[in-house]
């Protein structure tokens, strides 16, 4: 009796469950950009076409096989089990800031009246960008991000950090803006707040003087797209 | 005695399996308790984000790969080989242009090709080129320097070279035996009409795992490179001429990112000159850690040296000229 290629089922099956568990939970967003979100649907789609069709394949597994099988399956493993997080200070300190990508988009950003942190990041890194800004300053803004500190980090301030994301995490360049005027020990490192405050932009850097501060969950949306 | 052999075998399997189920079982309580300390939940975010954005593309390149092994005819693969020497190289890159994947994508394609009787070199100016020439590729480039001076040394550059360096390795590649780059697959199949379904399917599956346990490995290398070097122990050689385009090959390999996202990468390397962007953007398409993998699986080792070899003396070349030009 021919038998059927239960593992290559199974093994499709296992990867077809996490992109509709990652699509139904929403969990994506601590993967992916928003820009990216499609391959998830359309991942689930074809794993699901695809573990369905393998029932007809009939090739007895090996031992080896099985072991292939199993290398495969370990990130499904890997992904269900992680508890839900999303890059924070420890990434922020060894990965590079965002500096540019997408900088005419950003600078036009500026002017339709609320600051992001996209725009901010990107009109920051030419000279034109720069005087776009200086124009804003001590305008009031909300940002919100995740609190960063330096070991010369004043105990009234902290870096206000996110990630901007154009594929997947493996892309993610952070954005910071120093925020002064902030309660000490207050807030610590990773927790996530909302700030407003009025914003006072120094060449490629940025000033928020704090207003208002509040921590919030972690968004459900946790990295910007440029 | 043939029950004893019958019974030999399954055993076997099934000792695999719970070995198999054992180790995943731990591996689930690992990162459960092990996932919150920062480094870890890094390392492990970026894993996993690289495989949840590369399976997709994966499996629509098994997808392709099983319908040219079922359903394209033999005819078409021999009318392909009759073409001039010297025009199948440009065409086979050009041809990448029509294939809107990354370089994951590529390469099963490129395998089922040569196996289907397409000349290894090619098929492999294919594989190298179509992670680069693709529209949503160059769009991508486009937009992530849209704004900027260097925008067409750059996006052209990229595609350019990249064309260059592809048909540069399958020129090499054409000198050589087709056994002595490509590993041997499996006869081509006959197909009825009755199992063409079954074999489709049994060489999607077939090709989504022999290539999903390659990225597996190079996503966790890529993962780790990117969790534990801090990307600013570059910014001291990018004044360094030559130095500077070495080292952003250097990175474009390390990180291992989908070319349809590179760019904005790239460009946020401000302290670099285009040149040395430009090195990243050609080099990493088709030189990269989860790349050095998959090829090892499908090529035999010769081969990725040969193509660290040639894209890199290509891109070098090349990008030291952009510097001279625009830097």
């Amino acid at each position: 009796m021919r038998r059927s290629a239960w593992g290559l089922t199974a093994t499709l099956a296992a990867w077809a469950l996490l992109f509709w568990w990652l699509l139904l939970s929403a969990r994506w967003s601590l993967y992916l950009s928003t820009r990216t979100a499609w391959v998830v649907p359309v991942g689930a789609a074809i794993l699901t076409i695809a573990a369905a069709g393998s029932v007809l394949v009939h090739r007895p597994a090996a031992p080896r096989d099985v072991r292939d099988l199993a290398v495969v399956v370990l990130p499904v493993v890997v992904v269900l089990a992680l508890p839900p997080a999303a890059l924070g200070s420890f990434a922020a300190g060894r990965r590079s800031s965002f500096a540019g990508a997408n900088v005419a988009g950003s600078a036009e950003g500026l002017t339709d009246g609320t600051i992001s942190l996209v725009d901010l990041a990107g009109a920051q890194q030419t000279p034109e960008g720069r005087r776009a800004l200086a124009a804003h300053a001590g305008e009031r803004v909300t940002f919100t991000g995740f609190v960063t500190r330096g070991p010369s980090t004043p105990a009234d301030e902290f870096d206000l950090t996110r990630f901007i994301v154009a594929c997947c995490v493996a892309d993610a360049l952070s954005v910071q803006v120093r925020v002064v005027g902030t309660v000490p020990g207050r807030f610590e490192t990773d927790a996530w707040v909302r700030v407003t405050g009025l914003l006072y932009p120094l060449g490629s850097q940025a000033v928020v003087q704090a207003e208002r501060v509040d921590e919030i969950p972690r968004p459900d949306d946790p990295y910007l797209t440029p | 005695m043939a029950e004893v052999a019958v019974r030999a075998p399954r055993t076997a399997e099934r000792t695999a399996v719970w070995a198999a189920a054992a180790l995943l079982v731990c591996v689930a309580a690992a990162v459960r308790l092990g996932g919150g300390s920062p480094a870890a939940q890094s390392f492990l975010l970026v894993f996993g984000s690289l495989l949840i954005e590369a399976v997709p593309f994966i499996l629509l390149g098994a997808l392709v790969s099983a319908g040219i092994e079922v359903f394209v005819p033999q005819g078409w693969f021999d009318r392909l080989a009759r073409l001039p020497g010297p025009l199948q190289l440009p065409a086979s890159g050009l041809a990448g242009m029509a294939f809107p994947v990354c370089e994951c994508g590529s390469v099963p394609v490129a395998r089922r090709l040569a196996a289907r009787g397409l000349a290894p070199a090619a098929a492999t100016t294919f594989m190298l080129a179509a992670p680069i020439l693709n529209p949503v590729v160059l769009l991508s480039t486009f937009f992530a320097y849209r704004g900027r001076a260097s925008l067409w040394p750059i996006l052209l550059g990229r595609a350019g070279l990249g064309l260059l360096a592809a048909m540069a390795v399958g020129w090499v590649v054409a000198r050589h035996s087709p056994g002595e780059f490509v590993k041997q697959s499996a006869a081509p199949d006959h197909h009825d009409e009755a199992s063409r379904a079954a074999s489709f399917f049994g060489h999607l599956a077939g090709d989504f795992i022999f290539m999903g346990r390659y990225l597996v490995l190079g996503a966790a290398v890529a993962a780790a490179l990117q969790t534990f070097l801090p990307q600013s122990i570059l910014g001291g050689v990018a004044a360094t001429p030559i130095l500077n385009l070495i080292a952003m090959m250097g990175l474009a390999f390390l990180l291992s990112l989908c070319s349809e996202s590179d760019a904005f990468v790239a460009a946020s390397f401000v302290q670099f000159g285009p040149g040395a962007q430009l090195a990243f953007l050609v080099f990493g398409p088709m030189v990269d850690t989860k790349l050095a993998f998959l090829y090892a699986g499908t090529f035999r080792p010769g081969f990725f040296r040969t193509v660290v070899l040639v894209v890199g003396g290509v891109t070098l070349a090349g990008c030291l000229w952009i510097e001279v030009l625009f830097g």
